[in-house]
């Protein structure tokens, strides 16, 4: 009788299933959160009510726990969530469901006889809603809130692994604001900021979706565009470099114009590392400058 | 490492042990292909004696096999206590979908690659790992409890503190077999690892396992 109340009052969900899958037990936190009373879903099959759940992943680990006895584990990281229950606003995030952290396991009867499955449900959208801003944090540069260094250069290695696999073409644009120096000089460090942030969402908004456009140090960014070749590279650092210069920046009622010189650099398959491809790209800036800013120039063939 | 451990588990003792895993490691190779269509081959499995101090250095000289691997680890406790470990070749987890088959190729290609990889390894390991000890649990009539499975990369901080979280003052029984997917050639070491708390209790339970027989 104690434990029939804790397994009401306990502020996790708890499903017992029998061999078919059908509900054999279904807790208070169950019918909050499921708006489904115990009475409706008891001794109806699961997938009745929750169709989802009868995916491989699902039935294999199922059929494990009932198999072996050993327990099956749906983290949120991987699975996000195994009942589509509506989440409470935690912290501002904006989850569509619930995330879960849930664990399926073995019941026996007294001669250790597997018969039923249980299901434990655990909210944990607070942690993943944490989880996502640390996320957040850590992977993008703090003022322009493009993406950081350290997350380019992880795209770049997974980009790199992926061209490896797939031999899928990818490049990359490394950009520098010319003069910007003579920009904190003349106009104070808070127009520099200013300049910085406004260059980065120029940018952000010409892009596509998929590729990831970086601060990579000070006045310097890296762009990576996966399934592009040099030659589309060049076009889309050609359309940007225009785009900037046309562009009037204005900063406390001063008008301001700034251009940019980029580098371009496609991934060839002799080259062993991904830092091969930043280097060539940091070649080709190197040039743009020397020669005279404002400038696009390409990797040597 | 510690080559006189009879006075830990008799040579009797192993042999028990030994048959008992055959059968376990057999039954745990026939339900995954016709439970859950995971086909595994599992070699005849070793045991050993260790301390549980020796183990960083076997683990390394087995996992010269490959020359990166990966590592899904398990504890489980009960009566029968100690940690699955499950070692792979390195980056495997891809090859592993295809033998997962979940018609799920889509959301894979998603995700980025070592997200996926850590998904699959942890769900082969915690499948693996939990067959075969659960099988071995069953003949010894006790059940366990797990914890999640770890998915380890060796070369990484993650390596350096699982292996520091071995006592070196205990010793361990260590049951080893070397598996092989039939679909897909990949192949690997599955490590059942017994603390010595739960020695005692494996030793009655082995005598109570052969008692029907003699």
């Amino acid at each position: 009788m104690i434990f029939d109340q804790i397994f009401d009052m306990i502020n996790i969900g708890i499903i017992i299933i029998d061999k078919e899958l059908k509900v054999y037990k279904w807790n208070r936190w169950m019918e909050i959160h499921s708006k489904i009373p115990a009475e409706k879903i008891t001794g109806f099959p699961l997938f009745s009510f929750f169709p989802d759940l009868n995916n491989p992943r699902f039935l294999r680990n199922f059929k494990s726990v009932l198999t072996f006895g050993n327990f099956a584990f749906f983290s949120q990281k991987l699975h996000q969530y195994l009942f589509p229950f509506q989440a409470a606003n935690s912290l501002g995030s904006n989850f569509k469901y619930m995330r879960q952290s849930c664990t399926m396991g073995p019941l026996r009867d007294d001669n250790n006889v597997i018969r039923y499955a249980y299901i434990m449900v655990q909210d944990v959208t607070d942690i993943a809603a944490y989880e996502q801003k640390l996320l957040e944090m850590s992977i993008r540069d703090g003022l322009t809130g493009v993406y950081n260094r350290r997350y380019f250069e992880t795209r770049l290695e997974e980009e790199f692994e992926r061209h490896k696999r797939y031999t899928r073409p990818f490049s990359i644009i490394m950009q520098d604001i010319d003069h910007f120096k003579k920009v904190n000089d003349t106009y104070g460090h808070p127009c520099g900021d200013y300049i910085l942030k406004a260059f980065a969402s120029m940018i952000v908004s010409s892009i596509r979706k998929v590729d990831i456009f970086a601060r990579y140090g000070g006045e310097e960014f890296c762009c990576l565009l996966p399934e592009t070749r040099l030659d589309s590279a060049m076009k889309l650092a050609e359309f940007l470099r225009k785009k900037i210069e046309r562009n009037i920046f204005i900063f406390n009622n001063t008008e301001i114009r700034i251009t940019i010189s980029q580098g371009i650099a496609e991934l060839k398959t002799e080259m062993g590392a991904a830092e091969a491809l930043l280097r060539e790209a940091d070649h080709a800036l190197y040039e743009a400058k020397e020669s005279g800013r404002n400038k696009v120039v390409k990797m040597k063939d | 490492m510690n080559t006189d451990s009879s006075h830990i588990f008799s040579d009797e003792e192993k042999d028990i042990l030994q048959e008992i895993m055959n059968i376990a490691f057999g039954n745990a190779t026939a339900d995954l292909g016709e439970v859950i269509d995971i086909y595994v081959e599992l070699s005849a499995p070793s045991i050993q004696i260790l301390g549980i101090g020796d183990i960083p250095d076997y683990l390394t000289d087995r996992m010269k096999l490959h020359p990166e691997t990966s590592i899904v680890a398990q504890n489980f406790w009960g009566d029968f206590k100690g940690y699955g470990i499950l070692v792979l070749p390195n980056r495997t987890g891809r090859s592993l979908i295809a033998i997962l088959d979940d018609g799920e190729p889509n959301d894979f290609e998603m995700k980025p690659i070592a997200g996926q990889e850590r998904e699959v390894l942890m769900e082969v390991g915690n499948i693996l790992i939990g067959a075969c000890v659960g099988k071995v649990c069953e003949l010894l009539n006790t059940f366990v409890t797990y914890t999640p499975p770890q998915v380890i990369h060796e070369n990484s901080n993650e390596y350096s503190s699982f292996v520091d979280s071995f006592d070196p003052s205990q010793t361990a029984i260590l049951m080893e077999t070397v598996f092989r997917f039939k679909a897909i050639d990949i192949n690997g070491l599955l490590l059942v690892i017994t603390s010595q708390e739960a020695i005692e209790w494996l030793r009655k339970a082995l005598y109570e396992f052969m008692e029907p027989y003699e």
